[in-house]
């Protein structure tokens, strides 16, 4: 843990062998915190000391403080799980550390000169300025191609910082990753990276201790505040005002809190989890501060110390905030949070961010923000549809656009990359290597819209449909394996949020289908019904999706998945058909899958993609236990199904087919009459008969006369037609237009009306 | 694995744009347009009105709102925006997976 010195009495850093016992301090501070030490004091004053205090170090010490501003993060009680093996052992410079006060400002360490520990500064300033490796696979709005602007290297990371420290930290178990955020409070980072140069060499890696968790509210290292110009503190201070002193620096005027580096955070190493990473997954990225960059883009919360909020900061970032923006401005539209729909490689925040600048006087306008979608990742269609929705809808606010300029007081809580980071992370976990299958229901949702809008609006091209954009990276199994100690029962298992505790071992014994036969005979028989049907889904499934599959996949595949498509669909006919005969389908199967709803669905859905054979004999089926299967429907009503997909085959029977076909509607006595009281009957007869029309019609060698049969039938037909009494006749899906011509080659022309009437085909419909 | 649980969220998203009631658990129900889904089935909800007769005063200037997804209980949805055939080949899909 972590040594520090006391600062109550006297800022004196140059005690050099003050390593004081780490539990008086943390009793210290939590007194300080939250007991009778409690500071209460108006932060203001605490500006005004810091201020006072910069000065005296400022000739004391000249040139760089290090930011010896740790404010006792980790002394204060705060459950920060950084741990910093003894520097003792580590840090060559056995000088003292500047205890982190939590209240109040420290000096800078004296041992600024000490050159030990310097390679893990320079590791922690790659790290500082790379992006977070656990994340780098991961597209994000940016992309990782897009890491190199504005991330120069440390300008002059000095050479002779070693790392022994930084070496000798992983044996000890630790990662050395957790400790970089803390290691160099922000005002170092700054520094570091905005001024290079000689400063740098005076950095000591045991200031980096003593820097642990940060930096004190108000604590400012003199060496950086006069050298660093623009310095968010100096910009507050600026803005606050220091009474009675004169700011030494003067920044710009209108800086407002454009300028918020992160405060350093704890990080939990991730135990347990495989592999752990120099920079643990929990880190979020540190600021790159380039020059150009940390004018405009940078947003650093000021100061703020990342422990309990016992302890005074100058003012919570809300606070300050609000404090310089004089008025709220509605919703915070301002916030970019990560998007919730990563669903893409390329996204960016939700809410546009308004280029941050002062309010003016408009206190009375709620700004009516125009929310701009991320659509980046979202399929075509969807896009479309959400553009024109906007389009419509912005065209009502297009007068008060002009007020989402004003000042959002959330602005700027979070910098690009640290939003960038977070949703990458979220993205991590949508990492899938089958889109179609992992998002099935969005695709074809959409697929299915864009087919629907293709067909209505023939000829109108649309554009070409582009994959969803997930990333396809490959996931990445982490299995955990835990440690075994050899004769103990049992494995010693570290959980962590990556691999949580396994409460139960269990293995998993697969039965095989015999024995499931057996169980499900005690069932219900309906049951059985309902997972036949899904089986033959399951298998449905496939074959619809085999199109799809067929394209991806690459030649030579293409011969085995072919096969395999065959063997579903047969496997699919196989569980309809007779045992022996094999164009013949089973009754007793039909009837039983049919009795379903289900099953209706599915032989609707399944018939387009059996062979013509095949599905001619389903057709057979069904027109020969319709009136069962009429009986079967009535509650569900779900015979129409089959019309659309009946209808097709039927189109294609040969003459002699749909002769067999219209004789087994009529089958046995008085089947036809009952087929005549169900829609569905009656749809599918005429569906029949207009088939014959059309052949009759329109291929002069047609063999449906051939023999009488086609007649016969169609006379019997007509005859009942003409005899059903009209109640008892019900209405079909749709009326074919042939079927008066149809009927006028057989009946004379009294009947012809009569028919006319009573079916109501209008002589017009032709 | 939050993509486990893929079947709402792929849902959902097909629903971005539409508008929807979302009851809570605290029996608070919310009017709004779905604005996000992410994969935890936290829902981003903009031009919001409370449905119910305006016991929640409090509401009353909040246009867009962020609802977590553990504290929802129902989500009304427009019947003809959601396709029930594909939701079923989904779900069975989903449950061939999870066999796997």
């Amino acid at each position: 843990m972590f040594r520090f010195q006391s600062l109550d009495e006297d800022c004196t850093l140059e005690k050099e062998e003050g390593l004081v016992e780490e539990e008086d301090e943390i009793d210290q501070f939590n007194d300080d915190t939250f007991g009778d030490g409690a500071i209460d004091d108006d932060w203001q004053e605490e500006h005004k000391r810091l201020a006072e205090l910069e000065e005296r170090k400022n000739e004391g010490l000249g040139g760089l403080g290090l930011g010896g501003l740790g404010m006792g993060g980790m002394g204060g009680g705060d459950a920060s799980t950084v741990q910093l093996p003894p520097p003792a052992s580590r840090v060559p410079h056995p000088s003292s550390l500047p205890p982190p006060h939590h209240s109040l400002s420290s000096m800078p360490p004296p041992g600024l000169e000490d050159r030990g520990g310097g390679d893990l500064a320079e590791s922690l300033a790659m790290l500082i300025l790379g992006a977070d490796p656990a994340i780098a696979s991961v597209g994000g709005p940016t992309g990782p191609g897009d890491r190199s602007t504005g991330l120069p290297p440390p300008p002059s990371m000095p050479q002779q910082h070693q790392l022994p420290p930084h070496q000798q930290l992983t044996p000890s178990g630790l990662p050395p990753g957790p400790l970089h955020p803390s290691l160099l409070s922000y005002q170092q980072h700054q520094h570091l990276l905005r001024r290079g140069g000689p400063p740098m060499q005076q950095m000591n890696s045991h200031n980096i201790w003593e820097n642990n968790m940060g930096f004190g509210p108000v604590s400012v290292t003199p060496g950086l505040v006069t050298q660093m110009e623009d310095s968010p503190l100096m910009s507050i201070i600026k803005e606050v005002g220091l009474p009675n002193r004169p700011p030494p620096v003067m920044s710009e005027d209108g800086r407002d809190l454009s300028e918020r580096a992160p405060p350093p955070r704890s990080s939990s190493p991730v135990i347990g989890s495989p592999p752990v990473r120099a920079v643990p997954i929990g880190t979020p990225p540190k600021q790159p501060m380039s020059h150009a960059m940390n004018h405009h883009q940078q947003n650093s919360p000021l100061c703020r110390p990342p422990f309990p909020a016992g302890v005074g900061p100058v003012l919570s970032q809300i606070q300050r905030a609000q404090m310089l923006n004089s008025q709220v401005a509605g919703f915070p539209r301002g916030c970019q949070g990560p998007p919730l729909l990563p669903g893409g490689g390329g996204f960016r925040p939700f809410f546009g961010q308004p280029p941050p600048h002062r309010m003016g006087p408009h206190h009375n306008h709620v700004p009516c923000p125009i929310i701009r979608h991320n659509t980046t990742h979202l399929h075509p269609q969807h896009r479309r549809m959400l553009t024109q929705r906007m389009q419509s809808r912005g065209g009502e606010r297009g007068g008060r656009v002009g007020d989402w300029r004003s000042r959002d007081p959330y602005s700027n809580l979070m910098t690009q990359r640290e939003k960038e980071w977070v949703a990458k992370i979220q993205m991590m976990q949508l990492q899938s290597t089958d889109p179609y299958l992992d998002d099935y229901y969005y695709q074809n949702y959409f697929e299915k819209m864009e087919k629907r809008q293709e067909r209505d609006r023939d000829g109108v091209r649309k554009e070409h449909t582009t994959k969803l954009i997930t990333p396809q990276v490959a996931k990445l199994e982490h299995t955990y394996r835990p440690v075994q100690f050899a004769g103990s029962l049992g494995k010693l298992t570290v959980s962590s949020v990556n691999n949580p505790r396994k409460m139960i071992d269990t293995v998993v014994t697969s039965r095989t289908d015999d024995e499931e036969k057996r169980e499900k005979q005690v069932w219900n028989k309906r049951r059985q019904i309902l997972y036949t049907v899904e089986k033959m889904y399951s298998l449905l499934l496939e074959v619809q999706d085999f199109e799809k599959r067929f394209m991806q996949t690459p030649e030579e595949q293409r011969e085995a998945l072919l096969e395999q498509h065959k063997t579903h669909t047969l496997q699919l006919y196989a569980s309809l058909r007779e045992k022996e005969w094999d164009d013949r389908v089973s009754d007793e199967q039909c009837l039983l899958i049919m009795s379903v709803r289900k099953g209706k669905r599915l032989i609707s859905r399944l018939i387009p993609f059996l062979p013509p054979l095949q599905a001619a004999a389903v057709v057979m089926g069904i027109a020969r236990n319709l009136p069962a299967l009429a009986k079967k429907d009535k509650q569900d009503q779900a015979l129409c199904w089959l019309v659309e997909p009946v209808a097709v085959v039927i189109s294609s029977l040969s003459s002699a087919a749909l002769t067999d076909l219209l004789q087994e509607l009529q089958g046995s006595e008085g089947q036809l009459s009952k087929v005549l009281q169900n829609k569905f009957g009656v749809t599918l007869l005429y569906l029949i008969l207009s088939e014959g029309e059309r052949m009759q019609s329109s291929d002069l060698n047609c063999q449906l006369m051939d023999d009488n049969r086609w007649t016969e039938l169609v006379f019997s037909v007509t005859r009942e037609l003409l005899n059903v009494p009209p109640s008892s006749l019900s209405p079909p899906l749709f009326t074919p237009p042939n079927l008066l011509s149809l009927f006028s080659r057989y009946v004379d022309r009294q009947r012809l009306e009569l028919l006319q009437e009573k079916l109501q085909i209008s002589s017009l419909s032709r | 694995m939050p993509l486990l649980s893929g079947l709402f969220y792929s849902f959902f998203k097909s629903l971005v744009g539409k508008d929807v009631v979302v009851e809570l658990k605290n029996d608070l129900s919310i009017c709004g347009t779905l604005h996000s889904v992410d994969q935890y089935l936290n829902i981003k909800l903009t031009d919001i009105s409370v449905t119910d007769p305006e016991k929640y005063p409090h509401m009353l200037s909040v246009k867009n709102c962020f609802i977590r997804g553990s504290v929802v209980r129902y989500v009304q949805l427009p019947a003809d925006e959601v396709d029930t055939q594909l939701l079923q080949d989904a779900a069975r899909k989903e449950a061939l997976q999870q066999k796997q």
